[in-house]
């Protein structure tokens, strides 16, 4: 009985899991021995060159890439923090508000996780715009700047804008998350420390964060990955410039791949994103197997 | 009285957060409501001074034609939705209903699998999708979008399926129905609700989804997704914001709508994963 059912579970498993095989787990290998290949996308497999970690030495050895990484990490540092005090302020606030406006204040904040990473990047690059920019009236208006800001071509500014419209998104997703957790959080405790003459900051610090800290460190980490590997904001916001201020691993990694067409040296740009993803990755796995029971 | 207060209070919070949220997309409608050529026209006012539906036609007619785009984009996310619920729904049954070695594995594999980023993997996706003939068309962007889907819905439908009773299935398997109908008569019909919000959230991941697109599509409308599209128009057309605002807009529409709609299988589904440990 027990052998058939394995049979059964296997027969069940194979389809889905040919279709990872097939365009995930085994592009996965391929970008890691096209690292290791001088690999032009022209050049046929056979004739391409192996060059060992080479691909890997030049690539750590070269001011682009530190430059790609440090501004990589810190935009995920950035976008990450802020996107959790934003998500936060915004996951409370549908619990706070009175109830008739609660249905309302969800379905706000669901619309700019709705909207596709690289259509808002279209967005922000009009609302960016100098001259009729909506941003730029904005600073102008709130005494932010004298004269309007050029978001996109200064450097530093550019930095912020590419946080500031992936923050956007980001916020509303993790507002979701920590509603789901906020949800779960028993409103008798909250009532009888309100009772007991704990002001509201107390309340949150003590009951509800602590309560909702396995929702927290999950939302973090969701977020780190998806913050590590930004792609889309990038390329259409900014395509990675002023010069290459903005550029993400991920981003160069493309231009490697489809503009210069080395894929071995994308590859090895790409298998570094890797490694930080799947430590982090392992590590959630890890946390999460010992609860993975069903029957 | 301190009723009041918090209802005003609470209007004022609803109203910032509405600010934060939607002025962007209300900025881009405005942009595309004024008569081209105007929207670079100072001074600026937080309503449209005329309304002009000109660049709607405009993205409409032919040269843009982004009805087509939109149209790629709802067969795509359409053939990715049943095709990622299919697999994934089979696969979810085995790890959340049968016994066997190593199903925990295969769902924290499965999940793994899952946080790939995109980069790593498009390049030889890249080459596959060309050996087998598939650039540039839509085929070419299914299959690994079924793939990019299954490792979420797998999570959500399993999870589903293991808050589910056991005594319909028992039953069945006691008739000596085959598995297969087991699945497909009992058990697909009782997790319909985590199917739906799993299909929601595919459906909406795949429309938006671009670096496929961008790559497999090659530049050419036949395969361009609305993503794909928008992004050329805003390459194309730098001065020309109306026209590009109308193409965001209208594909936005559909998945704004969904959103909207199944607002609550969306939430549900989204915290289906975070909250559980």
């Amino acid at each position: 009985m027990r052998r058939r059912e394995t049979t059964i579970a296997l027969l069940f498993l194979a389809p889905a899991f040919a279709a990872l095989a097939v365009f995930l787990f085994y592009p996965i290998v391929q970008t890691a021995i096209y690292s290791l290949f001088d690999l032009q996308y022209t050049t046929r497999w056979r004739q391409a060159a192996f060059v060992g970690l080479d691909n890997y030495r030049q690539v750590l050895s070269s001011r682009a890439f530190w430059g790609a990484m440090g501004f990589t990490l810190l935009f995920t540092a950035a976008a990450v923090a802020l996107e959790f005090v934003l998500g936060l302020a915004m996951a409370l606030a549908t619990f706070w508000v009175a109830p008739p406006l609660r249905g309302v204040l969800r379905a706000i904040i669901v619309v700019p996780w709705a909207i596709p990473p690289i259509i808002q990047a279209s967005m922000w690059r009009w609302l960016f715009n100098t001259d009729v920019g909506l941003m730029a009236a904005l600073a102008v208006g709130l005494g932010l700047a004298e004269r309007p800001p050029l978001f996109l071509a200064d450097p530093r500014l550019a930095v912020l804008s590419v946080i500031l419209a992936y923050v956007w998104r980001g916020s509303a997703i993790t507002a979701i998350f920590l509603m789901g957790g906020l949800a779960m959080v028993p409103q008798h405790l909250l009532d009888a420390a309100k009772v007991d003459g704990a002001r509201a900051w107390m309340r949150l610090r003590r009951i509800t964060l602590p309560l909702i800290l396995p929702t927290i460190l999950v939302v973090l980490l969701f977020r780190t990955l998806d913050a590590l590997r930004v792609f889309d904001i990038v390329y259409g916001l900014t395509g990675g410039g002023p010069g290459t201020t903005t550029e993400t691993l991920s981003s160069f990694a493309y231009k490697f791949y489809f503009t210069f067409v080395q894929f071995g040296r994308g590859s090895a740009y790409a298998l570094v994103i890797y490694g930080m993803v799947l430590a982090l990755s392992l590590a959630y796995v890890r946390r999460i197997l010992p609860h993975l029971r069903f029957r | 009285m301190r009723r009041f207060l918090h209802l005003m209070a609470s209007l004022v919070v609803t109203a910032a957060v509405a600010v934060f949220s939607l002025l962007p997309l209300y900025w881009i409608v405005l942009t595309s409501l004024k008569r081209p050529g105007t929207e670079f026209r100072l001074p600026l006012r937080p309503w449209p001074a005329e309304v002009s539906l000109e660049s709607y036609r405009t993205v409409l007619g032919p040269g843009f034609e982004v009805q087509h785009a939109i149209r790629n984009s709802l067969i795509v996310s359409s053939a990715v939705t049943v095709g990622a619920l299919l697999l994934a729904g089979l696969a979810a049954y085995a790890i959340a209903r049968l016994r066997f070695r190593y199903r925990v594995q295969s769902l924290a594999l499965i999940q793994l699998a899952g946080m790939t980023p995109p980069i790593v993997v498009i390049a030889p996706t890249f080459v596959l999708i060309r050996s087998l003939g598939l650039l540039s068309t839509l085929p070419g962007l299914i299959l690994p979008n079924i793939a990019y889907s299954i490792p979420l819905s797998t999570w959500l439908i399993a999870s589903y399926f293991a808050n589910l009773p056991f005594d319909l299935e028992d039953a069945a398997q006691t008739d000596g129905w085959p598995p297969w109908q087991v699945f497909f008569r009992v058990m697909l019909p009782l997790a319909a609700p985590g199917f739906f919000s799993a299909g929601v959230l595919v459906f909406l991941g795949s429309w938006g989804e671009f670096m496929l697109a961008l790559t497999v599509s090659m530049g050419l409308p036949e395969a361009q997704t609305a993503p794909v599209a928008i992004m050329g128009f805003t390459q194309a057309f730098q001065l020309q914001w109306a026209w590009v605002s109308a193409g965001i807009v209208l594909s936005l529409l559909p998945v704004i709508a969904l959103v909207l709609l199944f607002q609550r299988a969306v939430v549900q589904g989204l915290t289906t994963g975070a909250v559980r440990y």
